[in-house]
């Protein structure tokens, strides 16, 4: 009878068998990380884990390497340029979006969530036609606008939720002392948002740093993103590089991870 | 104030050209694309054809490529949600600092691309890797064993990369049971095998639908990890499509095989949708 009550109320001790379960789930979640962090650090010739010594040679031979660096340089551009496009288009959307009312508002939110619902690969295929068809096809342009469309739902959800916080009264109240809808925005609205606004700039930025499918079709005539310059060389060389280069990747991403908690809390991001 | 609505509406405009322009349209054009005859030099002709549509649907070859994804993404759903549950039911208990920290674990690997989480597995399943030295010196097995280009590695790649997916939603539905539902059910004498049976598995279904839905939807059309891991040998819709589009430019013939693969998933996931609405419903009363 007690043994019922402990697996299902708050804040009694759970059973053994169930927290040996969890830490081996979690181990799960984490073990492909920690092995390419710890494998970037080897001072041995192979990738393996654990390391042999510690040796920062990887790392070195990573920034020795044109097409991994040109890599690194063409995703942190598109990623940058589409942090701020997406984060300025959402907040727009997103202001638009409260305004709507009923079904209309839930039509809205299906759209601009599109991106996010219809699998990488179809919009992937149909922009490479479209592009294709526009002029576009293989330029960094197009791939730009790619990386665009889809980081652009994680920005508006993030900031719509940051919106939602801020009551309706502060607008009229705001308007009633004789501010523009402008003034309104820049003194009140904006300041009030700002969380929710970076985080979704933080979320674009980092899934635009990691999009791959897209990437591989629209691709720009000899200019490799990241992603894609560590799959060709890991399938022509598996060397400690190829974690230097993804242990990069993974410590942007736990930045991202550390800004959002300092920002607004994970729990409210998800 | 009816100025200012109309002002805000309009504020969407850009957002609106985005998606239409670079998503709506292009999706059409893949429709149209699959119409298209095969060019001689370009990657697709002028006029309109049915022939890849009945190239693509008359051949067994493809059906059993479609067979496999499905299956695949199908199996990957169910390890997701076995896999997800436990998590998800640690999450919803934690509060404080201990949530946070909890949520920063489930958070990174979302965070990180699948491509470097992916070669997390090459390292990992090596055979000298540390998956097989710990196997061995377990006990468990002797001799190292080969996981790499295998159709095991690409699911348990597929259902690491989908867990989040999978644990967010389903962590949301179970901070939703009352507590003192459980406790009046234990109190009343209800084992914990009855209080798992009637009330946190169907309370928590509204997570769990959503979830193995999106998880489905996106393992189908996976393309990065069967690519890395699954090797030469075995094929899957989406290496197929790819292929067809980067390797062989047969565009037409890539649109409909993406089309096939796009229906086919519709209809699972109708299907699924309708086997669980009664489900959906007896929660909802």
């Amino acid at each position: 009878m007690s043994g019922g009550a402990t697996m299902f109320t708050q804040q009694r001790p759970v059973g053994f068998g169930f927290t040996l379960l969890i830490v081996l789930l979690y181990v799960f979640l984490l073990v492909p990380l920690v092995t390419i962090v710890g494998a970037s650090f080897t001072a041995g010739l192979l990738i393996e884990f654990p390391p042999r010594g510690f040796s920062l040679q990887w790392y070195r031979e990573f920034f020795a390497r044109r097409d991994l660096v040109d890599g690194l340089l063409l995703s942190l551009r598109v990623g940058a340029i589409t942090a701020i496009v997406t984060t300025i288009v959402a907040t727009m959307a997103a202001l638009c979006g409260q305004a709507l009312s009923g079904k209309r508002s839930g039509w809205f939110q299906l759209g601009m969530t599109l991106p996010l619902l219809v699998p990488e690969l179809l919009t992937a295929v149909g922009l490479l036609f479209f592009l294709f068809k526009i002029g576009l096809g293989k330029t960094v342009l197009g791939l730009q606008m790619g990386h665009i469309l889809m980081s652009f739902p994680y920005a508006y959800v993030s900031i719509t939720a940051a919106l939602r916080q801020v009551p309706s009264s502060l607008d009229e109240a705001s308007a009633s002392l004789g501010a523009t809808h402008w003034q309104t925005f820049r003194m009140v609205t904006l300041p009030l948002i700002m969380p929710g606004v970076v985080m979704g700039a933080i979320f674009a930025f980092i899934n635009s740093f990691d999009l791959y499918t897209i990437s591989l079709l629209l691709k720009p005539l000899g200019g490799n993103t990241l992603p894609l310059a560590l799959f060709d060389f890991l399938t022509y060389e598996f060397k400690p590089t190829a974690a230097a280069a993804a242990t990069i990747s993974i410590v942007l991403s736990v930045i991202g991870v550390a800004l959002v908690q300092r920002l607004v809390g994970l729990q409210r991001a998800f | 104030m009816i100025k200012a609505k109309h002002l805000r509406l309009l504020l969407g405009a850009p957002a609106i050209v985005l998606i239409f322009v670079f998503m709506i349209l292009p999706i059409t054009n893949m429709v149209e694309m699959s119409f298209r005859v095969p060019g001689a030099v370009d990657p697709f002709g002028d006029d309109y054809t049915l022939m890849h549509y009945t190239r693509v649907f008359g051949d067994s070859f493809y059906w059993g490529v479609l067979a496999r994804s499905l299956l695949t993404a199908g199996g990957v759903a169910l390890l997701c949600l076995i896999v997800s549950f436990p998590i998800a039911w640690h999450l919803s208990k934690a509060s404080g600092l201990k949530a946070a920290l909890l949520y920063a674990l489930i958070a990174s690997p979302l965070m990180t691309g699948v491509l470097v989480r992916n070669f997390g597995w090459m390292i990992v399943t090596a055979l000298n890797g540390p998956l097989n030295e710990t196997l061995i010196a377990l006990g468990i097995i002797s001799q190292p064993f080969r996981l790499l280009f295998t159709q095991g590695l690409v699911i348990l790649a597929l259902v690491h990369v989908f867990v989040p997916f999978m644990v967010l939603p389903i962590n949301n539905a179970l901070r939703n049971i009352p507590d003192n539902l459980v406790e009046a059910s234990v109190s009343m004498g209800a084992s914990r095998y009855r209080v798992f049976r009637d009330i946190i598995l169907p309370l928590s279904f509204p997570g769990i639908q959503p979830g193995v839905i999106l998880v489905y939807v996106l393992a189908v059309a996976a393309y990065v990890t069967p690519a890395l891991l699954g090797g030469q040998m075995v094929t899957y819709m989406p290496t197929m499509i790819i292929a067809e589009l980067t390797g062989t430019f047969r565009w037409p013939l890539g649109s409909a095989l993406a089309i096939m693969l796009s229906l086919s998933t519709i209809l699972v996931v109708g299907v699924f949708t309708t086997l669980t609405w009664r489900l959906m419903e007896r929660v909802r009363a």
